[in-house]
């Protein structure tokens, strides 16, 4: 569905169910160059089971109206923004990668209507690399190939995908070229920037729970454990298989924890 | 594995991961029709697509899921579908997207069982087609029509062998919001990508070079993941909700891969066409080998070519590889490896010359299929292109004394060889 924020018309999907802010809510929220098609499953999963669903693009990606927003606080904003627009209670957040970071200041600075947050594969910062921040913005198609390089554990690399016959690393690379060199380039910059992990992660008070990827080479295990040690008390999981893109590289194991967490932290009636 | 894979390495890798149980390193033929759910939720949600995972063999199967992988991986694809032939797979690409009223701009250099299934039989359900000359690419512009949704061509046409010039016919259908459908089976991923260039979605007879052994009929229809569905109203199919799945708006859940969940969704559930496991399992083998065997198919042709050109019973050569051919340069454009391994050529002396030919040769096999590992012959006019009326047949360049050779792995010394044989017999019918 598309709806306005700040006079900006926003897109995200609703798992195949309409939107009612009356139910508990699971918002996801998509990682750098990426959109909403990165939770499609977990995503309908949820809106069959009772939940209201809300997965945007941010702004400027693939059905989002630009420009694309340039610090991850600036999005945290947004983001309660589009709380507010919608007036959504009972929040439950689900964030991988750039989304963690997007999660960690919404979580510490919006408390009120927040149930639950889960972390996938991130730690408190996101440094990028000068060499990868230069590609997005003079050789899109060289940064796409590097993230989802080393995006990917083996599952993505031999063509898996959630779905027989699905290639999910090739269907990445078609949805971050749309959202290249500007979206993808803004993205990089934000993590590099955000510098508040930190004292972000100390001052939320939501149920918290991190998943990490064992074969994750973007938020390796030692900077994943850095968020966990932050954290007042997260419920912490460690899929060993799995590269970086959790929520599609391991989908059945992934869906099992966020289910059981947020029906746990955010029951439906 | 940091980055991505090559090509020979995706062949024989991609979509397997080997065998938890067992650790068999071959990919295992799961012959079974059904699978048994661990819980009732885990069964709801296959059914109503918010989880991967196999319900019956019809929809989807272990073995079948590793060849269509394999294939998307190859193809630079987000998704592939594999069918139990490369018609059907045509069939389950073209309604997945048009219905009645619709209509289809095709290039009339194709296979007679594309030309037949659109000028005979999709007209029996409201979708019609334009045909033009593939050499004539502002013919495809000129034909598009308010009810056009779909430009289908074979980048190497068959049999006259005329190369699509893929990005100007890309173009043509990105500026109409159509998406421009490749019939890959002749060129296989090894010797063109067509998504590089701008193609939306690839069909194959997986039949032909890509399995290339003659041994299982098989076909699949690869998602390039490149077309914007959502920029018009002319493909509900894709972006407006879908019933039987609660409504689900595949466009929005699926993106790249929206078009092959489509026929996943709808033809696999209820037209059926499905490849068996033991076909997948067979195909797969072949594509194991893929780049040697085109290697081998490529430099065979090479030789035969300069045999053929050469020699006194022969009255033309056509190949793209041949600057004589007039898709020579998109063939060095598109093909730099090499343009396939058919042939076509006449044998001095006409029809009667052609047939001696086709019957004294012995090595090469006389029958209805291309891209095998064996040499084949043919004479298309009283053959595979049979059933097309006349006029068909002179736009699809098919003359009386044509003989379409798919050239082999064999040594190459012996198919000359035999061919010998055939031309000695022709020599005699042709002195009368
Ligand atoms: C170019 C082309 N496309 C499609 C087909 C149909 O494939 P199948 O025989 O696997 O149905 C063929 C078969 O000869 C072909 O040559």
């Amino acid at each position: 569905m598309y709806f306005a924020v700040n006079g900006k018309q926003v897109f995200a999907t609703t798992g195949g169910k309409p939107f009612d802010n009356s139910k508990p809510t699971v918002i996801f929220l998509h990682g750098s160059g990426l959109d909403h098609t990165f939770w499609g499953l977990h995503a309908r999963f949820f809106a069959f089971r009772n939940y209201s669903v809300l997965v945007p693009d941010l702004p400027g990606h693939t059905n989002s109206e630009g420009p694309p927003l340039t610090t991850i606080e600036a999005i945290a904003d947004w983001l309660n923004d589009v709380v507010k627009t919608l007036d959504i209670n009972n929040i439950s957040l689900v964030a991988h990668s750039q989304g963690c970071l997007d999660a960690l200041e919404f979580a510490s600075r919006f408390p009120e209507r927040l149930k639950s947050v889960s972390f996938i594969a991130s730690g408190l910062a996101t440094p990028v690399n000068e060499a990868l921040i230069s590609a997005a913005e003079n050789d899109p198609e060289a940064a796409i190939a590097m993230m989802l390089g080393w995006g990917f554990g083996p599952a993505g690399q031999l063509h898996q995908g959630p779905i027989p016959g699905n290639s999910m690393v090739a269907g990445g690379r078609k949805v971050m070229r749309g959202n290249v060199p500007a979206e993808l380039a803004a993205d990089l910059r934000a993590c590099d920037a955000y510098k508040n992990g930190k004292q972000a992660a100390a001052a939320i008070q939501a149920p918290a729970q991190v998943i990490l990827a064992g074969k994750d080479r973007m938020a390796p295990r030692k900077a994943g454990l850095e968020l966990v040690a932050h954290l007042p008390d997260p419920e912490v999981t460690i899929i060993e298989e799995s590269g970086h893109m959790v929520p599609q590289e391991a989908p059945d194991r992934c869906r099992q924890l966020l289910r059981d967490f947020i029906f746990k932290n955010n029951p439906t009636r | 594995m940091s980055r991505f894979l090559n090509f020979d390495t995706l062949s024989l890798h991609a979509g397997q991961t080997v065998d938890p149980v067992f650790g068999a390193r071959a990919t295992p033929i799961y012959q079974t029709t059904s699978y048994v759910f661990p819980d009732t939720d885990t069964a709801s949600s296959i059914f109503n697509l918010e989880r991967g995972g196999h319900a019956y063999s019809r929809i989807t199967n272990p073995t079948v899921g590793v060849l269509e992988q394999r294939i998307a991986a190859l193809e630079g694809g987000s998704a592939a579908v594999c069918t139990a032939s490369g018609m059907a797979a045509t069939f389950c690409a073209i309604t997945a997207i048009l219905g009645q009223g619709d209509h289809i701009v095709a290039s009339t250099q194709m296979y007679g069982g594309n030309i037949s299934l659109m000028k005979n039989t999709l007209p029996r359900f409201g979708i019609t087609a334009t045909f033009v000359d593939p050499t004539d690419t502002g013919g495809f512009r000129d034909a598009i029509q308010d009810n056009t949704r779909l430009i289908y061509g074979e980048l190497i046409g068959n049999p006259g062998l005329d190369i699509l010039d893929l990005e100007a016919i890309a173009k043509i259908g990105g500026d109409h919001h159509v998406p421009f459908m490749v019939d890959a089976t002749f060129n296989t991923p090894y010797l063109c990508r067509c998504f590089d260039y701008g193609a939306n979605v690839t069909v194959h007879s997986v039949t032909k070079w890509m399995g290339g052994h003659g041994a299982a009929i098989g076909g699949a229809v690869v998602d390039g993941g490149n077309f914007d569905w959502g920029a018009t109203d002319k493909y509900p199919t894709i972006t407006e909700p879908y019933a039987p799945f609660s409504g689900i708006n595949l466009w929005e859940e699926f993106g790249p891969s929206a078009f092959a969940t489509r026929i996943r969704a709808e033809a696999m559930r209820d037209i059926g066409p499905s490849m068996s496991p033991m076909n997948a399992f067979l195909l797969l083998q072949g594509i194991e080998t893929l780049s040697l065997r085109m290697d081998k198919h490529l430099s065979n042709t090479a030789e035969l070519l300069d045999y053929l050109t050469g020699h006194e019973q022969v009255s033309w050569v056509s190949h793209p590889s041949l600057p004589s051919h007039s898709s020579h340069k998109l063939a060095q454009k598109y093909l730099p490896k090499g343009a396939g391994s058919i042939v076509s050529f006449g044998v001095k002396g006409g029809r009667e010359a052609g047939k001696t030919f086709i019957e004294n040769v012995e090595l090469a096999s006389h029958l209805a299929n291309v891209g095998d590992a064996k040499t084949l012959i043919i004479h298309p006019a009283t053959t595979t292109h049979s059933r097309i009326d006349a006029d068909a047949l002179v736009a699809a360049g098919i003359t009386e004394d044509m003989i379409r050779l798919s050239v082999g792995l064999e040594d190459v010394a012996d198919i000359k060889a035999d061919f010998e044989t055939g031309f000695r017999a022709a020599k005699r019918v042709a002195k009368g």
